[in-house]
């Protein structure tokens, strides 16, 4: 047998008849062994060839053995029986080649799959209404409890929710409502002009903006922005054990972290769904101006007229409603996110879809049940 | 091993820190410390709480950029433009965080396969059998390879974290607090498997710790960080034997008069 070498090497000595000796000496690391993996390939695919009994296994040569290089031993050894090893590699040996043998199970085609998922999505949502329900009655409960006991108020919570989710919302809420009203008064005063009915324009911006689009912007911005964050925190604090620590201490979860964030963006979305008017107004008159002509002090005067002030109401409203729709969803969601990061990813964007269907749902039901005002 | 058995590209000090200044913030951490860890030892960082030991490691590690000095893993500097010698370097150490640091969307089977997966070069079977091989080695049921970070218990999480800084045959394994959280049996059978695993590769610890039995147990030399730099580096012998305030409390004190006696 050669001197111990910085790699591997096998020697095959053929002795009498089908049997041979093996000599296996040097590194048999994974390192070594992809220097020369297309070589040992070829001698694996030989080996595999001749009875595994008549193999004679001399692995007393080898100076380094790591997993890589034991389960290419171990699958080139199969059921060899003289095998003459250094006690001191006996163990990863057995351990590489007990690992071969066990089976991973097996992921079959299951037919039914698809009724599965139907049934345990209907499962799911059973799940999410009655702890929907759960929360939603905690959060009455606690809101009692907190205005009896005014010492237990989470004001500074509830100011720090209004200050995120209201006033550093204002810049691309008020953007966003500007561009819109842009885009709603060109559009319509292209349609208009055919007909002649210029100052028509003043109703459906005023009427779109300050009863619809305002709200709704708002709340749809709001659902990105904060409802997002709400459901990040709290599924954090879920992961962290946050959430533990507070119920621990006997403080409740809801009406320290939900009630706040429920009531915040409740108070909050009215005043920035307002400031989205004002601006969406503007853009409509900006474009009023340019396009038809008509010049800001005749739009102010048109407005109140062509906009019923009930609108202004309905439209106040329904942000109330939305803040606090947006709000409950995303920690409906939150506390529901399971200690691992694909369960918080998932939570996150199901609240968000989940906030803006609902807000969209609610708008429709405000449509249908205000018909007839305003 | 004789010495031209080596790989080609072995160092004699794996890890080696000079001069190491680093600062968070305004504040000094390590000024002008000196650091090494050789080939094929296990070298034993102890220091007060504060001292800066995780932070160490953290340099070591090229999660943070020392402010000064340098800082070589096989004689690689983090700062390496190449990316094949920096990810050649990080591929021959392993590391074990104190919390595990699971990637919790895994099955404890895919977190042990990641870095064989990783790294390439072996087919399905062999990770397979790599990675069931691994779980035995740190003594947990091929049941458990499908369960998920979240369901696993405290002593669990840290058997598997193991296993996956195992995974790779690591050439340096890095271990920060490795006994802290399991019971005394868990902490034996843990020294038995480091050290059987030195047998069949010889491979360099470098350990955190503060417990004195396993640092009893596995040290091969000792380095003591106080006062901002490397006060005493050498087998624990010696260190005992070096005047520091910080020295004669954590080995001379009651626990330590008790591991070193029994040990």
């Amino acid at each position: 047998m050669p001197a111990s070498q910085a790699a591997l090497e096998i020697e095959e000595l053929s002795g009498a008849g089908r049997g041979a000796t093996i000599r296996v000496s040097g590194d048999w690391t994974f390192g070594a062994l992809s220097k020369r993996r297309f070589r040992l390939a070829r001698v694996a695919a030989d080996l595999q060839q001749r009875p595994a009994r008549a193999l004679r296994w001399d692995l007393t040569g080898i100076t380094a053995l790591d997993d890589a290089g034991a389960v290419w031993l171990a699958r080139a050894l199969r059921s060899a029986e003289q095998i003459d090893v250094d006690p001191r590699f006996r163990t990863i040996l057995t351990q590489a080649s007990q690992g071969l043998l066990v089976q991973r199970p097996a992921r079959g085609i299951d037919p039914l799959a698809g009724v599965v998922r139907i049934g345990q999505a209907g499962i799911e949502f059973g799940f999410h209404l009655r702890d929907g329900a759960t929360l939603l009655g905690q959060l009455v409960l606690d809101l009692v409890r907190v205005l009896r006991r005014w010492r237990d108020f989470p004001l500074l919570e509830l100011s720090a929710n209004v200050y995120r989710a209201g006033v550093s919302a204002l810049p691309v809420t008020m953007l966003v409502g500007f561009l819109i009203g842009v885009v709603l008064t060109y559009l319509s005063a292209l349609q208009l002009k055919r007909y002649g009915a210029d100052l028509l324009v003043i109703n459906i911006v005023g009427i779109g903006v300050v009863r619809e689009l305002g709200p709704l912007l708002a709340s749809i911005i709001a659902a990105g922005r904060s409802g997002s964050a709400m459901t990040a925190q709290l599924g954090v604090m879920r992961v962290t054990e946050e959430i533990e620590a507070l119920s621990v201490m006997g403080v409740s979860v809801t009406a320290r972290l939900v009630l706040p964030k429920v009531l915040g963006l409740a108070i909050a979305l009215p005043m920035v769904s307002f400031c989205t008017d004002v601006a969406a107004l503007a853009g409509g008159m900006l474009i009023a101006k340019l396009t038809l002509g008509i010049a800001p002090p005749a739009f102010m005067e048109a407005l109140p007229r062509a906009v019923e002030v009930v609108n202004f109401w309905i439209g106040l409203g329904k942000s109330v409603v939305f803040g606090i729709a947006v709000a409950f969803v995303a920690c409906h969601y939150g506390l529901r996110v399971l200690p691992n990061t694909d369960s918080l990813a998932a939570g996150v964007t199901q609240s968000v879809v989940a906030s803006v269907t609902s807000v969209i749902l609610l708008d429709a039901m405000f449509a249908i049940l205000l018909r007839d005002v305003g | 091993m004789s010495a031209e058995a080596k790989p080609q590209n072995a160092v004699d000090s794996v890890v080696e820190v000079r001069k190491l200044l680093n600062k968070i913030g305004n504040f000094v951490l390590h000024r002008d410390l000196d650091f090494e860890v050789r080939a094929g030892e296990v070298m034993t960082l102890v220091g007060g709480s504060g001292s800066g030991k995780t932070q160490l490691v953290r340099v070591i590690l090229g999660l943070k950029r020392p402010n000064g000095g340098f800082v070589r893993v096989f004689g690689v500097s983090w700062d390496d433009p190449s990316f094949v010698r920096v990810r050649a370097a990080r591929e021959r150490m392993g590391m074990l965080f104190q919390n595990g640091a699971l990637y919790s969307a895994f099955t404890v089977y895919q977190n042990v396969a990641f870095p064989l997966r990783e790294r390439g070069g072996l087919d399905e079977d062999a990770i397979r059998a790599i990675v069931y091989a691994k779980l035995a080695q740190v003594e947990l049921e091929p049941a458990h390879a499908d369960l998920l970070p979240a369901n696993l218990s405290g002593g669990m999480v840290k058997r598997v974290a193991l296993a996956r800084a195992l995974a790779l045959s690591p050439e340096l394994l890095i271990l920060d607090e490795p006994t802290a959280g399991l019971d005394p049996d868990r902490s034996d059978s843990f020294v038995r498997l480091i050290k059987r695993l030195r047998t069949e590769n010889r491979f360099a610890v470098l350990m955190v710790t503060h417990d004195l039995n396993t640092l009893n147990d596995l040290s091969d030399r000792v380095s003591v960080l106080a006062d901002q730099h490397i006060i005493a580096s050498g087998p624990i012998d010696e260190v005992r034997a070096v005047p520091h305030r910080f020295i004669e409390n954590f080995f001379g004190g009651e626990r330590g008069r008790r591991a070193f006696t029994d040990g």
